[in-house]
């Protein structure tokens, strides 16, 4: 009987291993999709730090005072340095 | 007597029956072990590659991309991901409705993909470099029977955040992320990535399912330059204001630290990414070169600030059939001051006769022109000097009021920022420092003095001098209350195609400095064969003032004089 013994270990450890590369394949598969996630979330995060970027430029600002609250440039003989 | 032995009768129990038989059921396996074995063992290489070609599928992912940024770190290119959308059209399994989605999705017109669908065989891109947010609403669609045979492929995107801001000089780089022109080029190799590959196995309808890497990513550097980008705004918009006024071709505004030789800014317009008219192109400077001629002649003692020049009845024979002619004053002498104040082509070509083609070259070659300024810029001219003893007496006289070969934007302003430094050529500098991947840092723009080319007194005098041309001279609407302005007009009449000066084209410059008791800022101002005849007094002039007025309030430079309003 040791011989069905050994193909009943044999074939466990068949089932072992074809349970294993499915398990590595979800686990691909999940983190693929994952990774995918998190690319596509800080590519969006990188969108809309470079957008801020975009309206803090001088030229959105100085418009934007311009247009919006009338401002102009300042001369520079009325700034006050203060001394540090 | 004799016994007969007689053999047992073979028996075949169940014992050996089931022996042998579990022996032949087991021969077959064991075959196949023994193949496998010898496959594993010895073949190993041929099939191990074979498995890998079939099953696995190496995703060669994009460069990354290093960011440049201005001297206050803000970013002026980025490389963003983006995902590029294709159509697989063997899965997909309802024509009409994936491409109205598509179509609703990426914000194009449903003909436009059909269109594409007619052409194309059985893949075709729809749309590339979509964004996150469009990309989102495909890919979760991507397993449903509307999502089957679309695909998406990531890439990068470079951006830039300030628009057409310093594009001049960051240059460009293509859709595998390799830098092609400006500083995009001249330091791809700090900003590159090796591409990183990723292991993965192939599944039904494009899907990917990851498996190992290959390569670990390799973070990549980044450049910052020395320009600032509020300070690169001022030129810009200065100068696209001045180059619309008067309709001119090009335009041209630098400005620079005379102390430490770090460019603030480098605007050109029109602009064209990589082309910077700074670096790369070479004009004749015109009267502004009249600074350096008169600087050297004081420096060498050929001339002397209490020197009065004849001005031959303002109309001076140099050789036969060359004359020079001032028709802006009436004076029968001029003293130097008035002679940089009036822009005096005798005056200052009397100078720099004096002075000789001797010095005057070597003085030329000190001050950096007709080299390299090593600012490493690619495609950085050198302009030209031709060597003196090649020059007429003609030759020599232009040279003090015109300059009759080529000169790059880049070392005009150098040479003014000598005489506002005290004298000192300085190494020009557009990379402030470069910050590696591993954060070590390394700064590049240290205040290196190439060499001395004028003494301190020179310089003070030069200072006056220049002072007197804003004050009293043709450089008048230069003039930025509470501060002393230095600096020189210039109005250059081109070479024509047909040969000689052409009349109605010309280069109208402003190369000056602020404040002149301790000079933050030199600032050329260049405008290009203006479409309204003008001067640079009256054109470029005022873009200097322009650009050095925020400029002033920004760094909070105190006024140098006491007495204003």
């Amino acid at each position: 009987m040791p011989i069905f013994r050994i193909m009943f270990l044999l074939a466990l450890l068949a089932f072992g291993v074809v349970w294993i590369r499915i398990e590595v394949n979800r686990s691909g598969r999940t983190i693929g999709q994952l990774q995918n996630e998190v690319e596509i979330k800080e590519a969006r995060n990188q969108y809309l730090k470079l957008e801020i970027l975009r309206l803090t430029s001088p030229e959105t600002v100085s418009q934007q005072a311009r247009e919006k609250f009338g401002f102009e440039p300042i001369k520079p003989h009325h700034v006050i340095v203060l001394e540090k | 007597m004799f016994k007969k032995t007689v053999s047992p009768p073979v028996v075949f129990n169940i014992k050996t029956r089931m022996r042998r038989a579990g022996f032949i059921i087991l021969l077959a396996p064991l075959v196949i072990f023994v193949r496998l074995f010898y496959m594993q063992t010895f073949l190993h290489e041929e099939f191990s590659s074979k498995a890998e070609r079939a099953i696995y599928n190496y995703l060669a992912e994009d460069r990354l991309r290093g960011k440049i940024l201005d001297v206050n770190g803000l970013t002026l290119a980025e490389s963003v991901r983006t995902h590029s959308c294709g159509i697989n059209k063997r899965y997909v399994k309802d024509k009409d409705k994936t491409v109205s989605f598509l179509a609703d999705t990426l914000d194009m017109p449903k003909s436009q993909i059909l269109e594409k669908w007619n052409k194309t065989g059985n893949f075709f891109f729809v749309a590339k470099k979509i964004k996150p947010d469009k990309y989102i609403k495909i890919s979760e669609i991507l397993r449903t029977p509307l999502g089957q045979g679309l695909e998406l492929t990531p890439e990068y995107e470079r951006i830039h955040p300030y628009n057409q801001s310093a594009l001049d000089i960051i240059g460009a780089a293509n859709s595998k992320n390799l830098g092609l022109s400006g500083v995009e080029q001249m330091f791809n190799r700090e900003l590159s990535q090796d591409i990183s590959k990723k292991r993965a196995k192939h599944a039904r309808r494009g899907e990917i399912i990851y498996d190992r890497k290959l390569k670990e990513e390799l973070s990549v550097g980044s450049v910052y330059l020395t320009i600032d980008s509020l300070i690169q705004y001022y030129a810009e918009n200065a100068l696209r204001k001045a180059v619309e006024t008067v309709g001119a071709e090009h335009g041209v505004a630098l400005v620079q630290e005379p102390k430490s030789g770090r460019i603030l800014a480098a605007a050109s317009y029109p602009v064209s990414d990589g082309q910077s008219l700074a670096f790369q192109f070479t004009y004749e400077p015109g009267s502004t070169f009249k600074t350096i001629a008169v600087a050297s002649a004081l420096d060498a003692g050929t001339a002397r600030i209490t020197d009065s020049i004849d001005m031959e009845g303002r109309k001076w024979e140099v050789a036969k059939g060359f004359v020079i002619q001032d028709k802006q004053h009436d004076k029968a002498f001029l003293s130097i001051p008035e002679i940089m104040q009036l822009s005096s082509n005798i005056g200052a070509g009397k100078i720099a006769l004096e002075l000789g083609p001797k010095n005057l070259f070597y003085y030329l070659k000190a001050f950096g022109f007709g080299s390299k300024t090593d600012i490493n810029f690619n495609g950085e001219s050198k302009g030209s000097v031709s060597l003196y003893t090649n020059w007429t007496k003609v030759d020599t006289v232009t040279k003090g009021y015109r300059y009759a070969e080529a000169v790059t934007h880049q070392q005009l302003i150098g040479a003014d920022s000598a005489i506002a430094n005290g004298g000192n050529m300085m190494q020009p500098h557009l990379n402030d420092r470069l910050e590696y991947a591993d954060g070590k840092v390394e700064k590049r723009a240290k205040p290196v003095k190439i060499r001395r080319v004028l003494r301190p007194e020179t310089t003070e005098t030069m200072k006056k001098v220049l002072q007197s041309v804003v004050e009293a001279g043709s450089g008048k609407r230069a003039h930025i209350t509470g501060y002393n302005v230095a600096g020189k007009t210039g109005t250059a009449e081109k070479l024509s195609k047909e040969g000689g000066y052409g009349k109605r084209s010309h280069v109208v410059s402003f190369c000056g400095f602020v404040p002149t008791t301790d000079p933050q800022f030199t600032i050329l101002v260049i405008l290009d064969n203006p479409a309204k005849y003008s001067f640079g007094g009256t054109a470029a002039a005022p873009v200097f003032k322009e650009i050095a007025e925020p400029l002033l309030s920004y760094k909070a430079v105190k006024p140098d004089q006491l007495d204003f309003e």
